[in-house]
């Protein structure tokens, strides 16, 4: 600090000795603003329903109303708790079951040697050309005619299909283009004679897979994990659309469910936005290394 | 294709725009305004950044939350934040002499409550201040990601040329604006055309903020559809009325046709990129 005005006073300091100064003051003005909505959601989790429905508002809580935290726990007819099983069990499920499926035809396309194999790649490349939001409606009639499952004949009509099971929520999202882009660009990259030296010693395609390739692209692994499951936390469109029945649907229609019932008391619903949001920063907290080179690796490939 | 959805007739026989037609004008607002708005900001701070501050990393983090935890959840916050009666926006406005707005129920274009302009229909005016509300949570929600982006172009950027336009005497503004600029405008463009595919499908945000917004049924879009955008509207059709799947398809074909537009220029370009390189 000292220093840093010792040189912004001198007079013979050179001029771009300045501009930092001046760049800091603006950043951390930015990041205030950016914080902001999240200062604002702290201190309103601990505020009563006088206190936040207050004008003008009124900044500071009178004393923490750690019953807030409580009452959005208990409020929902299972307790909040029930949307953060339905969440971890969709969120890890869906996102392991995107690395297994993800790495296997990743490892096909990097390493193995089949008929139509370029063909197929670009098939599941040009997937990428679709948005996810195109393939809603479409997802939704074989989710809903899934054959055999929940009260349908085997060609699909008469039940439910998968609606409203974790099953709809999970397998959908298991297969992605971008992902097996991403992994087997990393497979690629590993020499050939690895390989070849596994096979002197006996291996086969999965050992290999899973002894050499996955331990060596731990990093874009890694990555592709925390992404997908940060996509999966944040979700709402296809929750939304597959179930209806709430004890399996995820954390962020229990805010929409929060949103109806609680629509006076901000308290409770800061509360319960702040459970729903701490264990995403908490992970990125410590993955942010993971989370930055990923994005950008992703990102820039693109 | 031309039919009803976009060009139809009010009670009184006016010709009017139709909802498909709505929809879209609501859509390409969003988009227009949403999008360049995140990417020069994020150019900004990450130029910023770039050129060295104290607590760079703290400052990149903080920069970065909104990207990662952007949900319904965070949106709440907006919701409250923005609300017409208790809302702090409004009180911090009041404290500058601005009176208080209406938000996320104000269905008129922000541009007509600034500036008047009675003679413009409404489709032409602009967002209305509801979607503005919308375009500011996802300015805050994206520009972190941009951030991200930019920081990993600049650090491309060779220090031999910026210290010989420095040498040359070019200033501060003369480097960023005839140097680094142009160098990183392969970043700029990735950007703007993955932020517009991605802008194009907006849903959350419009979905949390809108829903209990309107008067009566508790349908996003509201007030009056001006917030209804391309995805919400297949949304509503498909799910929230029972007996026209057939006509949200066509509307997302609709826009699939635009977004495979973009990503064919998108594609076209990028090639020429990798080319060139």
């Amino acid at each position: 600090m000292s220093a840093e005005q010792i040189r912004m006073a001198t007079p013979d300091a050179p001029s771009k000795l300045k501009l930092p100064g001046l760049t800091t003051v603006l950043l951390v003005l930015g990041a205030c603003v950016v914080v902001f909505p999240f200062v604002w959601m702290i201190l309103g989790s601990f505020k009563t329903i006088q206190e936040s429905s207050s004008y003008p508002p009124q900044v500071f809580p009178g004393q923490l109303h750690w019953e807030n935290y409580k009452n959005a726990w208990l409020a929902p007819p299972n307790t909040l708790g029930k949307y953060f099983i339905n969440t971890i069990i969709v969120a890890f499920t869906g996102t392991f079951g995107q690395l297994i499926v993800c790495s296997l035809a990743a490892y096909a396309f990097a390493q193995l040697r089949f008929r139509g194999k370029d063909i197929l790649f670009a098939l599941v490349l040009g997937t990428m050309m679709i948005p996810g939001e195109i393939t809603l409606i479409p997802n939704f009639m074989t989710i809903r005619h899934f054959p055999l499952m929940g009260g349908n004949d085997i060609l699909g009509s008469g039940g439910t299909g998968l609606y409203d099971t974790y099953a709809a929520q999970i397998i959908p999202g298991m297969v992605g283009a971008f992902n097996i882009f991403l992994l087997r660009q990393s497979f690629m990259q590993i020499p050939k004679d690895f390989w070849e030296a596994a096979q002197i010693d006996g291996s086969n395609s999965f050992r290999y897979l899973w002894e050499v390739v996955i331990p060596m692209s731990k990093p874009i692994m890694i990555t592709v994990f925390l992404l997908g499951l940060v996509g999966r936390w944040n979700a709402l469109l296809w929750p939304l659309i597959v179930t209806r029945d709430e004890t399996l649907r995820p954390v962020q229609l229990a805010m929409i469910w929060y949103q109806g019932e609680f629509s006076a008391d901000q308290g409770v619903v800061m509360a319960a936005s702040l459970l729903v949001t701490i264990p995403i920063v908490i992970l990125f907290l410590i993955m942010q290394r993971h989370f930055i080179e990923g994005i950008v690796g992703s990102g820039l490939k693109g | 294709m031309f039919g009803k959805g976009f060009i139809t007739r009010d009670f009184k026989g006016d010709l009017v725009v139709g909802e498909v037609l709505n929809s879209l004008i609501v859509t390409v607002n969003y988009v227009v305004i949403a999008v360049p708005t995140s990417i020069l900001i994020g150019f900004v701070i990450a130029y910023m950044l770039f050129r060295g501050s104290r607590g760079e990393g703290v400052l990149r983090t903080m920069y970065f939350l909104p990207y990662i935890t952007a949900s319904v959840a965070v949106t709440m916050v907006f919701a409250w934040m923005f609300d017409s009666h208790v809302g702090v926006v409004n009180a911090l406005l009041e404290t500058v002499g601005i009176s208080p707005q209406k938000w996320l129920l104000e269905p008129t274009p922000a541009l007509k409550l600034l500036f008047g302009l009675d003679w413009l229909p409404d489709w032409a005016a602009g967002p209305s201040q509801a979607l503005v509300v919308i375009i500011i949570y996802s300015v805050w929600a994206s520009t972190g990601f941009n951030i991200v982006i930019y920081l990993s172009g600049l650090s491309g950027i060779s220090k031999e040329v910026l210290e010989a336009a420095k040498l040359d005497g070019a200033g501060e503004w003369k480097v960023m604006t005839t140097i680094i600029w142009p160098l990183i405008s392969p970043t700029t463009f990735f950007l703007l055309i993955t932020s517009t595919i991605a802008a194009f499908q907006v849903f959350s945000p419009v979905f949390a903020l809108t829903r209990k917004s309107g008067t009566g049924a508790a349908s996003a879009g509201a007030p009056l559809d001006t917030t209804l955008t391309i995805t919400v509207f297949i949304y509503r059709h498909f799910y929230e009325r029972s007996n026209a799947v057939g006509y949200a398809a066509a509307v997302s074909m609709l826009l699939f046709g635009i977004l495979l537009v973009l990503t064919m220029i998108q594609f076209r370009i990028g090639a020429r990129r990798v080319h060139y390189q």
